[in-house]
């Protein structure tokens, strides 16, 4: 459960956007959340192993460089020692080429394993989310759900592949520097030169603090910038259809102002705190050089030691800042982890329960004996009892609210019920396995939603092994053959964004051809009920009769000829069956249908 | 160059300021200079040469020197930092204004992405290049030049040599620029077919789910994952190769620099105090030369970014206001277009030689099939696109002699899926009519029947909708447009299908609405649906790109053919819409 954004009912009644910010808080217990990354990395340890090694070695081989330039100076050039010095040289050569390698292997392997385990972290989440019940997704915004596959596992990804190899060089550095200026060199002059550390330290958290904050304002100014932005233009015919061009230029000068000024404050952070790192180095040069200078004088420090003191002054800044903005990759990933451990953390409601079987090839008589359902405690269906035939269609009809789509839901099993029983020829759907009843049935829901991928590939959704005849005859079966044929590739015709090129009524008829190749036993229908142009209306209406003929169909109905055609209608409100029968029977009858087919022909009256 | 060129006029206003930095940041080079020079004085003077006089008064000038470079250092982030921002801001400020300008027509044929890719990243690398590249550019060839010439005076012949590494150090750095950019940006684009994937299995998860093909999905998302994985590591092995690389060749540089210096120290040609200053002058060197690569690659890029920039900018639009417009007359509205020809690419006229004349305050319903020209027809009024042969007339001037925006006042738009704002309801009401009062906004809400819906709503008028808001149904949506096209009082009001997408109760509720906006105006309906069609005084059927046929509905339906099997087919239509009785 803890992957469930708080307070969040069915997504028809969230205001706004789910609250999906970078709540950068204090983390806990990062050590258990870490460990439970420990699995992904297993396969790859000896790469990991390796990429760890290679980092040691060119750590070693860059803090080589000033103490081998060092013993150049003093035991070579200052002692007049050409071989001393040439050794030294070659030395130096020698480490660079170690360096150079060592950090060509290290990069590569440190990415590698890192971007290949998150690969495997994001596949496995993805199956994960596929696997959760519908009643998961309907609660959860479409965008929340994205973000633990997307910005995520990307903030993981800077702590896996730079963050790790960061912490590891970058503290091997920094402490090989202290150990080489205390231990090799001199104490009392390695002392005077970290006294500005203190300060160094301090500064870095102050201005890592500030700017955290400040980055993060600008980060909400620039994406309001974008949002003005995006909605001015995918609203530019409104703005122009009222002559807004001025104040709508104005308001988005506004927000451009407010975006520069938190940025401005970025550049003044920054502006003073890097100028003030340098500061400090030269301040730290010049104690050097007093302090150092003033035992060279009394013969109890070489030139060379100084001058490597020098160097190595240097290379202690770099890691400090390194690591300080390590430790907000860190923070950032650990939350991150946290949301994606909670989605994996929740368990999918409609399982395979134990000892399920295969269900085995059905004619398609369905039942629904003392159904009662309720998403939360409040029940939507109370005491459904309802038979149909193999092969028989019943339209539900009813107001909003009804019931009507949770009826369906729980036939194709988005949802058990809370009481009594589903059965489909004499199978509780409980008993069965949740893959073999899928496959037998059929769901078309409102919006024809197409994925990315050509029409073909679209239409053998339901049934990878689909001939091209198949495909053919299917569209030749829903009139949909005509629609394919006008695009540029036929069936190879690339969708794009969700069927964006296609018209609604068009993605309607793909979406009845993909149901016909399946060609399901027990078929689900939820019709649409914005109207599309007359042609295509006319077209859905016979690609309907073909699709519901031979096979058991529930249809929640909006238009009367599908009612009309029905072998059966049942009239659902309030969660009960308040009337079935046939079109002739219900209105013979002069209860609720027939009050509402009255409503129905009134427009039509008026012409 | 010519790019370039236009880029370097959006610097005129920051002049100033970009002369502060260049002179900071000369200063700043200043003062690196002479820190190896007193390092120098330090080790020559008062180690080697024994005078202990010297060495306070040094280090105090090497802490003095810090405290100067502490301040141009700010001084110079700060002022390019400003410049920065501020091209950024112009150009962002200037790309919004001139696209609140541009056509209809250029909209049509212009996604959203691209567009918004150019105002964001094609901008921030045009922004990286004017506000730091360039300052780098200037001061890094400054240094390069100077601290060249010091090594040359210390010693010529060392220095030829340590520099041999610079040339190849450029060159290798712009290499990799170059190699690594394509493969960034396919990185990226490999990265946005994952989003898209994730996006569209999360929302299309309930087709997945009936089909029950979530392991072929997640195998599909498997392999789109991997191919994010594979082209990520040719960017890393690029990386790996090119950075490590360049880390060395300077490795190498001061390498022979000791050994070569130290061989010419030993025996004497050069003081211990001139090898360690022409050590340290040549570490200077090794982030220029760096750098100076990658600045080549930003140029290159800052340049190709600036063309899709100014692609935008040189675009003018089809629609412009004439220079002697003239304000609106009063009138009542009459409508008219006479010989329009008119189409959306050149050769495939949609309206083909149209004659229309409709009096003020008069309703036509245009109908004909899909691609007649109904939409297209009621687009002229308000001169979204300008016809290209014959003349359309409000109250009887061509809508070419009008001021644009008083034009587009006084014709009311109200299409089948109405775009609302990301603002409260007040706000998008009065969108057209910024200065009403709450009794104003009120009232037009009370005429298109959406008053009480609104009220019930948990902040009534002040509640947010649109993308970022609350998720108002089709109907509400359809009636806050009505609300937003009657509080301006159009003459002219076109329903573009704007019942097509309810279902019949709301429609019925909308035709009320419909009804009372309609009253004293001129005003154009399209629809399917008979009971709709019903509101008009008359109506125009289209064919080809002409009027085929217009009278009432009585006349034509005795008269024409087409109308009659419209209008029975929409007859048909209408009752298949169940009523949803509860709403």
């Amino acid at each position: 459960m803890i992957g469930r954004p708080p307070g969040m009912g069915p997504a028809s009644t969230v205001i706004g956007t789910p609250v999906d910010r970078d709540e950068a808080g204090p983390v806990r217990l990062p050590r258990r959340k870490l460990r439970m990354l420990l699995p992904y990395f297993r396969p790859y340890a000896g790469r990991a192993v390796l990429a760890v090694a290679m980092m040691l070695v060119a750590t070693a081989a860059g803090l080589a460089a000033p103490a081998l330039a060092q013993v150049g100076i003093d035991d070579g050039i200052r002692a007049g020692d050409r071989t001393m010095l040439y050794l030294a040289v070659g030395l130096l050569v020698g480490a660079g080429l170690l360096g150079w390698l060592a950090g060509s292997a290290q990069s590569y392997l440190s990415s590698w394993v890192g971007e290949r385990v998150l690969l495997d972290l994001r596949t496995r989440v993805f199956q994960h989310v596929q696997l959760l019940s519908l009643g998961y997704h309907e609660r959860t915004p479409t965008g929340w759900t994205v973000s633990r596959l997307t910005s995520d596992i990307e903030a993981l990804d800077q702590l896996v592949t730079e963050g790790v190899s960061s912490l590891v060089v970058n503290g091997l550095t920094f402490l090989g520097v202290i150990a080489i200026l205390f231990g090799v060199y001199d104490w009392q002059l390695a002392l005077m030169a970290f006294a500005i550390l203190p300060l160094l330290v301090a500064s870095t958290a102050v201005f890592r603090a500030l700017s955290t904050r400040a980055y993060r304002r600008t980060r909400e100014r620039v994406a309001d910038v974008l949002a003005a932005l995006q909605e001015s233009i995918a609203g530019i015919r409104v703005v122009q259809g009222f002559g807004r061009q001025d104040p709508s230029a104005e308001e988005f000068r506004r927000v451009n102002a407010e975006y520069r000024a938190a940025n401005m404050q970025t550049i003044w952070l920054s502006g003073v705190y890097f100028p003030g790192v340098e500061l400090l180095s030269a301040a730290g040069t010049a104690l050097i050089l007093w302090f150092g200078g003033s035992r060279v004088l009394d013969g109890d420090l070489t030139v060379g030691v100084m001058v490597a003191f020098l160097g190595y002054l240097a290379t202690f800044f770099d890691p400090i800042q390194a690591l300080s903005q390590l430790y907000n990759t860190f923070q950032a990933a650990m939350a991150a982890l946290e949301k994606i451990l909670g989605v994996l953390g929740t368990e999918p409601e409609i399982g395979d329960r134990p000892g399920a079987v295969p269900l085995p090839p059905v004619r398609g008589r369905l039942e629904l004996s003392g159904v009662s359902f309720g998403y939360t405690r409040e029940r939507v269906l109370h005491g459904i009892d309802l038979s149909v035939a193999a092969g028989e269609t019943v339209a539900v009809v009813g107001p909003t609210g009804a019931g009507k789509s949770t009826l369906a839901k729980l036939v194709a099993r988005f949802y058990d019920p809370d009481e009594g029983r589903v059965l489909l020829d004499g199978h509780d759907l409980r008993g069965v396995t949740v893959a073999s009843l899928r496959a037998q049935l059929g769901i078309v829901p409102q919006e024809g939603h197409l994925f990315s991928g050509t029409i073909a590939d679209n239409l053998r959704f339901g049934a990878p092994d689909a001939t091209d005849e198949d495909l053919r005859r299917a569209c030749a079966a829903v009139g949909a053959l005509e629609v394919v044929e006008s695009l540029p590739d036929g069936f190879d015709t690339e969708i794009q964004e969700r069927g964006a090129r296609l018209s609604a009524g068009q993605r309607q008829l793909l979406s009845f051809a993909r149901a016909l190749v399946a060609d399901p036993r027990l078929l689900i229908l939820d019709e649409a009920t914005s109207s599309v142009d007359l042609r295509t209306e006319r077209r859905i209406e016979e690609a309907l009769q073909t699709l519901l003929a031979g096979r058991t169909a529930i249809v929640i109905a909006h238009r009367l000829s599908t009612v009309r055609r029905a072998d059966r209608i049942v009239v659902v409100d309030g969660g009960r069956i308040v009337e079935q029968g046939t079109h002739a029977e219900l209105i013979a009858a002069g209860g609720r249908y027939a009050a509402l087919y009255g409503d129905w022909e009134a427009p039509a009256a008026v012409a | 160059m010519r790019t370039l060129l236009r880029l370097l006029g959006f610097l005129r206003p920051y002049r100033w300021r970009v002369a502060a930095t260049l002179a900071a940041a000369l200063g700043l080079m200043a003062c690196s200079i002479t820190l190896p020079y007193l390092t120098r004085r330090v080790i020559d003077d008062v180690l080697e040469g024994g005078d202990r006089s010297l060495l306070v008064p040094l280090v105090l000038a090497v802490a003095g020197v810090g405290a100067v470079r502490f301040l141009l250092g700010m001084a110079r982030r700060v002022t390019s930092g400003s410049v920065s921002l501020g091209v950024e801001f112009d150009l962002r400020d200037r790309m919004f204004r001139h696209l609140q300008r541009l056509s209809f027509a250029y909209f049509d044929r212009t996604s959203v992405g691209q567009l918004m890719s150019r105002a964001t990243s094609d901008l921030q690398t045009v922004r990286f290049f004017l506000g730091y590249g360039l300052v780098f550019l200037v001061m890094h060839a400054f240094t390069l030049v100077i601290v060249t010439g010091i090594l040359l005076t210390i010693h010529a012949p060392l220095a030829l040599l340590a520099l041999l590494m610079g040339p190849a150090l450029v060159a290798l750095a712009a290499r990799f620029s170059r190699r690594s950019h394509p493969v960034l940006v396919d990185v990226q684009q490999k990265v946005g077919d994952v989003t898209q994937l994730a996006e569209e299995s999360t929302a299309g998860i309930r087709v997945i789910k009936a089909f029950g093909r979530e392991p072929e999905q997640s195998a599909r998302f498997g392999a789109t994952a991997r191919r994010a994985f594979d082209r990520s590591m040719d960017a890393n092995r690029l990386q790996s190769f090119y950075q490590p690389l360049m880390g060395f060749l300077p490795v190498l540089g001061l390498a022979v620099v000791l050994a070569v210096g130290g061989t010419l120290t030993v025996d004497g040609e050069l003081t211990l105090g001139e090898f360690v200053q022409f050590y340290l002058y040549l570490s200077m060197l090794v982030w220029p030369f760096r750098s100076l690569g990658q600045l080549i690659g930003g140029a290159q890029r800052a340049t190709a970014s600036g063309r899709r920039i100014f692609e935008v900018l040189d675009e003018r639009p089809d629609v412009a206001e004439a220079p002697d417009a003239r304000p609106l007359a009063p009138g009542g509205g009459a409508v008219r277009l006479e010989g329009v020809r008119f189409g959306y690419e050149e050769g495939r006229p949609v309206l083909d030689g149209l004659d229309l004349a409709v009096p003020a305050g008069r309703t036509a319903a245009v109908i004909g099939a899909t691609g007649s020209g109904k939409s297209t027809l009621t687009a002229l009024v308000p001169r979204y696109y300008d016809p290209w042969e014959g003349r359309v007339l409000l109250d009887g001037v061509d809508v070419r002699d009008l001021r644009l925006d008083e034009l587009r006042r006084a014709v009311g738009v109200v299409s089948q899926e109405p775009f609302l704002f990301s603002a409260t309801i007040r706000e998008n009401i009065a969108y057209g009519a910024p200065g009403a009062t709450d009794a104003e906004v009120r009232a037009a809400a009370r005429a298109a029947r959406a008053e009480a819906f609104v009220d019930a709503l948990p902040q009534g008028f002040d509640t947010v909708v649109g993308e970022r808001g609350f998720t108002l149904s089709g109907g509400q949506r359809q009636r806050i447009a009505i609300a937003r096209a009657i509080i301006t009082d159009p003459r002219v009001l076109v329903l573009d299908e704007a019942t097509a997408s309810v279902d019949a109760s709301t429609e019925r509720e909308i035709q009320e609405a419909l009804r009372a906006a309609m009253a004293g105006r001129t005003t154009f309906v399209i629809a399917h649906r008979a009971s709709t069609i019903a509101l008009a005084d008359e109506v125009v059927v289209l064919e080809h790109g002409r009027v085929a046929a217009r009278g009432t509905h009585a006349e034509l339906y005795a008269a024409n053919d087409l109308y009659s099997e419209i209008h029975d087919a929409g007859v048909a239509r209408d009752d298949l819409l169940l009523t949803e009785a509860g709403q």
